[in-house]
């Protein structure tokens, strides 16, 4: 049978790439896989990419990566030389970069569209791309989970190259999938409205609390709702499991009465 | 994944994916009513658990009519549940020019009617615990993708994946979540038997339909576990799949 080992062991050698990590459910994946993991963490804020670190257990076995990710030549560059310096190997990889911008089309000009691309889709390929390659990751890699939406299944307002980009994320993963086993399992998670520091103050306007209140028949979810998923996805426990977008959204997107 | 003080009711649990749930439940620290038609399957799964919690009791599903009943007794005797575990099924493989509606009706009502006829007397007050409610049902990538000379069994798993998503919103209000796990080929009783009358070419093609591999009935448990938890308390309405990437090609 199974045993639980898994679950709570410690990755000693090898590292957990979390982009993302500065803000939002970056930060909280971070601070929720950094009791059994050790981290890289990736943002675009150096500052606030500290605070996450500070904010995790064990600050001191973490390293930081402070690097924006929509431009990918730079991006792999940089991360090819991090994990060369630092003589570490990625085992797991959680990719949460993501910009938001609600916009409608008549609105959104071209450089933003192509920046929203790049920081949510094309960077996680950039970045799939350097981990398999043997001379700088020497096939240390084993899960990824993808932070997709479910905005890459069901349209909104303003969502269109938001949702186009998480769409795209979700077809990379399942082609990765198929083209990596056995030896790398990946999948999406596709998250409903969750409650971070980053979303509080905007999921407490009357308006909006009552809108989510009628749409989400579990209510809006909590940080550790997304950690105990990543957590689950990257652990033995999933072994049979890739190449899947698991809806984490609390009856969300199954309320068509919403 | 902490499940003590849970109490959960696992159907098909005399072999297989059910008898793999029932013993990963009682590692996990839950107390587990199996139930089964085989009386022999079902006392070999109650050696295997993990403490004296728990409960064994034959009982056929095809009895549609005395589910009811039959679930207020195990609440009676073994405490209030949590959730429950539908992993009772039959296969139903047979091309359409030999299926019978006899056939159909057989396998659609041992799959798919008796998870409803479960799922209603659970929710009842005297049945149901009133917190931290999971049901999870055991369906099939068959019930989402299509598969030859399987329709009967695909229509019993596709509906069950709809029964999935209609109950979860229904049951939302109970605090109970409803959600499915989607296996495809798992080594269980009911594979081998399939094995048995295959080619070496038609095995090697199924295997092969795996990109990670036939799945071990562990693997199943592990996700239903990870589902009757606080783990997935966010989760409702989903179907989880795990099937070794089957769907992903």
């Amino acid at each position: 049978m199974m045993e639980t080992r898994s679950e709570g062991s410690t990755v000693d050698d090898h590292y957990t790439l979390i982009t993302g990590a500065s803000s939002g459910i970056g930060r909280e994946i971070a601070k929720g896989l950094s009791g059994q993991r050790r981290l890289i963490l990736n943002g675009r804020d150096e500052q606030r990419l500290d605070e996450t670190r500070q904010a995790c257990s064990s600050p001191e076995r973490h390293l930081v990566w402070p690097q924006a990710l929509d431009r990918v030549a730079d991006t792999q560059r940089s991360f090819t030389e991090l994990l060369a310096r630092h003589q570490v190997r990625v085992s797991n990889y959680v990719h949460c970069a993501g910009t938001l911008k609600i916009l409608p089309l008549r609105s959104i000009e071209i450089d933003h569209a192509l920046e929203v691309l790049n920081t949510n889709f094309t960077s996680a390929f950039a970045l799939m791309n350097v981990l398999v390659k043997k001379k700088v990751n020497d096939q240390k890699l084993k899960s990824v989970v993808f932070i997709s939406s479910i905005a890459s299944q069901f349209g909104a307002k303003g969502f269109s190259i938001y949702a186009a980009s998480k769409g795209a994320l979700d077809a990379l993963m399942k082609s990765l999938a198929v083209e990596l086993a056995p030896d790398v399992r990946v999948n999406s998670v596709l998250p409903g409205a969750i409650k971070t520091e980053m979303t509080k103050s905007i999921f407490a306007k009357p308006e909006v609390e009552e809108r989510f209140r009628r749409d989400y028949p579990l209510g809006v979810g909590e940080p550790e709702d997304i950690v105990h998923i990543v957590e689950f996805l990257l652990s033995e426990r999933a072994r049979w499991i890739t190449g899947q977008q698991l809806i984490l959204d609390g009856g969300r997107t199954v309320n068509i009465t919403a | 994944m902490n499940l003590e003080g849970r109490r959960y009711l696992v159907t098909g649990a005399a072999s297989g994916i059910g008898r793999a749930c029932a013993v990963l439940l009682s590692r996990l620290g839950g107390s587990v009513a199996c139930m089964d038609k085989d009386a022999g399957g079902l006392a070999e799964t109650a050696a295997l658990l993990e403490g004296d919690r728990h409960h064994a009791g034959a009982f056929n599903l095809r009895e549609i009519a005395e589910i009811s009943a039959h679930l207020q007794t195990i609440a009676n005797s073994f405490g209030k549940l949590h959730g429950f575990v539908h992993a009772a099924g039959i296969p139903g493989t047979m091309p359409l020019k030999v299926l019978t509606p006899e056939a159909w009706r057989e396998t659609f009502l041992v799959n798919t009617e008796s998870a409803l006829a479960l799922t209603k007397a659970f929710q009842n007050r005297n049945v149901y615990a009133g917190e931290s409610g999971s049901v999870v049902f055991i369906t099939s990538v068959m019930g989402i993708v299509g598969d030859k000379s399987n329709v009967a069994y695909a229509m019993s798993k596709g509906a069950l994946i709809s029964v999935t998503r209609s109950l979860a919103l229904e049951l939302a209000s109970k605090k109970i979540r409803v959600n499915s796990v989607a296996p495809a080929f798992v080594r269980t009783p009911m594979y081998a038997k399939a094995e048995q009358v295959w080619t070496a070419e038609q095995k090697a093609m199924v295997e092969s339909l795996h990109p990670l591999g036939i799945g071990e009935p562990e693997d199943i448990a592990n996700a239903v576990a990870f589902l009757l938890a606080d783990t997935a308390r966010w989760i409702t309405g989903s179907t989880l799949v795990v099937d070794g990437g089957y769907t992903a090609r």
